[in-house]
């Protein structure tokens, strides 16, 4: 059972902890909740029969195994390494996401919760955990700030066709970090019957561990697909990387495999020059600080405050990064990188018109750097790249994005 | 000996509850809240907790919250803080013991063993660090770096904390512990919870410290129904609901209801 989630030496100690990273920094009246947790999730992770579970929604409700498909004519392009797809963009409601809502689903109903919540920042996590409320019958509230439901309408509507009430948070800045605010209060008034439905490999413990384990089906899938196809290993890892959950969820099977080489690319925005313009925690700007439960780099000002981000992107536009992470980053087993914004659109517009493939904005950042990477590279090498999610959530940011007339004018008609 | 420790033996001594009060520094503007804290310490509440502001405050319902992002939004920083602490000890000599009440990250980044010991230097004699609890000690060292400096590191009572869980909480605690009136977060609520006496009771028979009660304090009423049952009363949002809507005489007049129930017999 235990290689189903591939345990390796960067795994956290008892207390939560990947090397100096990670822990458990919540109120008292968090400690008992997030006890009950981990002692649930670590009975469920070595329990044959809700893994079976697991495996069999991946399977036939989500349609995994994803394909990992090899991009020939982008390779042919490039002109360098060859490189392949796993398209996590073809799981049920498009994105990776859907991996760790259902392993925490399954895992809610088994501790008989009958509520789940989540913080959503574009509305793609919120989307996810309101699928899955739907499919287990659980009740479900997702946090978000008030700027982002004004901004995101259609996620916003989906989630309330599939049965989920959605609360505009309307204090601090009515951004994500006030939705996961909003969500921690819910929690600490509703212990008994909740649970909070995390949307990346971050917070407090054990929430990476148990998000990357959910994760760990996408790197696991693609070491049997590349040997087939290759018969050997990837030589190239890259996801892009907000929280980090697919990124890590490529990575971790690959971590004991020392020529496998990975770079997670994050959200270089307008730039890294200046904090506000970007969410890149590992470029140079973040600081060592402990928010929202977990210790780690965080994008904050000389007395810790958490400062604003920009991304293209919504999902990467997040100013901390898991604490795994960090660790990885701290010892050098992962590159971090980054990708601006008109690189990215640029990879968005390539892969489109290459391979006749939507990539989220967010998967797009680590398509720019494969784009970058590849004519480096010999002919014989590989680099499997993670396409997180489909683009077709961000018609609205690319159509403007492009600057595309007819566009807007269908807007103006529609509203008319 | 530690003032907040001393306080607590004289409220015992006068066989009476204690009160502790609660701003958030820079809240509308430090001028102000270096006001309403000496109307406060004119009133005779026993403590009073200064917030520094935080961007994510996880503890805070929403008055508490948008309080801290306006201090944010004119640029308060935590040296304001302890700016406006060394005012209040060395030129309105205020004598009643103050915590610095923050989030972890603060005093992360500030470094550990320099805020302990900043904050000591100027005359603080606890800190209030919801975000941080002893589970990370072994990792982070935090208690044991508040004892060297002679500051109390506030403990904490949690409703659904196993007994040896509240048993380990118990243990060196100085000063008194911290419990809920009720499940959830800071804001204003008009009664007091139907199980607080079975909390209350369970409490008593592991800690030898005083116990304080917050989360939802707000009148004299509940201040008498407090009477008997707790050691000490937590009002933190209920203050900075007077003050927006009455400003410093709304304070004012919440000040006497409450220290008035406080102090009838
Ligand atoms: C498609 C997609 N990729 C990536 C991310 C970033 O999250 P993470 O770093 O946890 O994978 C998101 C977040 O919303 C997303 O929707």
């Amino acid at each position: 059972m235990k290689n189903f989630f591939s345990p390796n030496q960067y795994d956290a100690d008892q207390l939560g902890y990947f090397g100096q990273f990670g822990g458990s920094f919540v109120p008292e009246l968090l400690v008992p909740v997030l006890e009950e947790l981990t002692k649930a999730y670590e009975e469920a992770k070595n329990d044959p029969s809700f893994i079976a579970e697991l495996e069999n929604l991946y399977k036939n409700y989500s349609g995994r195994p994803t394909p990992l498909y090899f991009a020939e004519n982008l390779t042919r392009q490039l002109g360098g390494a060859k490189i392949y797809f796993k398209n996590e963009g073809l799981n049920h409601t498009g994105a990776h996401k859907i991996n760790h809502c259902l392993g925490q689903a399954l895992l809610a109903k088994r501790m008989g919760k009958k509520r789940l919540i989540a913080e959503t920042g574009a509305g793609q996590h919120g989307l996810a955990t309101a699928t899955v409320a739907a499919r287990f019958g659980l009740e479900c509230v997702v946090y978000m700030g008030a700027v982002d439901v004004e901004r995101q309408r259609p996620n916003v509507f989906w989630m309330e066709q599939l049965g989920a009430k959605v609360v505009a948070v309307e204090h601090g800045t009515k951004r994500l970090k006030d939705a996961v605010t909003a969500a921690l209060q819910d929690l600490i008034a509703n212990p008994n019957d909740t649970y909070y439905l995390l949307g990346s490999a971050l917070g407090p413990h054990p929430y990476p561990s148990m998000v990357r384990d959910f994760q760990n089906i996408v790197g696991r899938e693609v070491r049997a697909q590349h040997h087939e196809m290759e018969n050997k290993l990837p030589d190239y890892l890259v996801a892009c990387v907000g929280g980090g959950s697919n990124a890590i969820g490529l990575f971790n099977d690959f971590l004991n495999e020392p020529d496998v080489k990975m770079i997670a690319v994050e959200a270089g925005g307008r730039g890294v020059e200046k904090i506000g313009d970007h969410a890149a925690r590992l470029q140079g700007q973040g600081k060592l600080g402990v928010v929202e439960g977990y210790k780690s780099y965080f994008l904050t000002d000389d007395d810790g405050q958490v400062q604003p981000t920009h991304s293209i992107s919504a999902g990467l536009d997040y100013a901390g990064i898991g604490p795994e992470h960090a660790r990885l980053f701290e010892t050098g087993r992962v590159h971090y990188t980054y990708a601006t914004d008109d690189k990215v659109l640029a990879a968005f517009k390539t892969l489109a018109r290459t391979e006749g493939i939507f990539a989220a904005l967010e998967s797009s950042h680590a398509v720019a750097e494969a784009i970058r990477l590849a004519p480096t590279l010999p002919k014989d090498k590989t680099i499997v790249v993670n396409l997180s999610g489909r683009g077709d959530k961000d018609i609205f940011i690319v159509a403007e994005a492009v600057g595309d007339v007819k566009w807007k004018e269908y807007l103006k008609t529609k509203s008319g | 000996m530690n003032q907040i420790e001393l306080q607590c033996q004289k409220i015992k001594q006068e066989k009476r509850l204690g009160i502790m009060s609660h701003v958030v520094v820079g809240y509308p503007n430090l001028e102000e809240t270096q006001k309403i804290v000496l109307m406060m310490a004119r009133f005779g509440v026993d403590f009073i907790e200064l917030q520094i502001p935080f961007s994510d405050p996880v503890g805070d319902g929403p008055v508490i919250r948008d309080a801290n992002t306006v201090a944010l939004a004119q640029g308060v920083k935590v040296k304001d803080a302890f700016e406006l602490v060394k005012k209040l000890k060395q030129t309105d000599k205020i004598q009643t013991p103050l915590f610095f009440m923050t989030y972890f990250n603060i005093p992360f980044s500030y470094g550990l063993e320099k805020f302990c010991a900043d904050s000591a230097a100027i005359g603080i004699s606890g800190l209030i660090i919801p975000d941080y609890n002893l589970d990370m000690e072994s990792r982070e060292h935090f208690d044991e770096l508040c004892r060297k400096h002679n500051l109390i590191l506030q403990r904490f009572a949690g409703l659904d904390s196993e007994a040896n869980r509240l048993v380990a909480q118990a243990k060196d605690a100085g000063g008194f512990i911290y419990c809920f009136s009720r499940r959830g977060i800071t804001g204003v609520r008009p009664d007091l919870d139907p199980n607080l006496d079975d909390y209350l009771g369970k409490l008593k028979n592991i800690f030898k410290q005083p116990l304080a009660v917050g989360f939802g304090i707000s009148s004299g009423e509940q201040i008498q129904a407090l009477k008997g049952r707790a050691d000490i009363a937590i009002v933190g949002s209920a203050f900075l609901k007077s003050y927006n809507e009455g400003g410093l005489s709304g304070v004012e007049d919440k000040l006497k209801e409450l220290v008035s129930a406080r102090d009838q017999s």
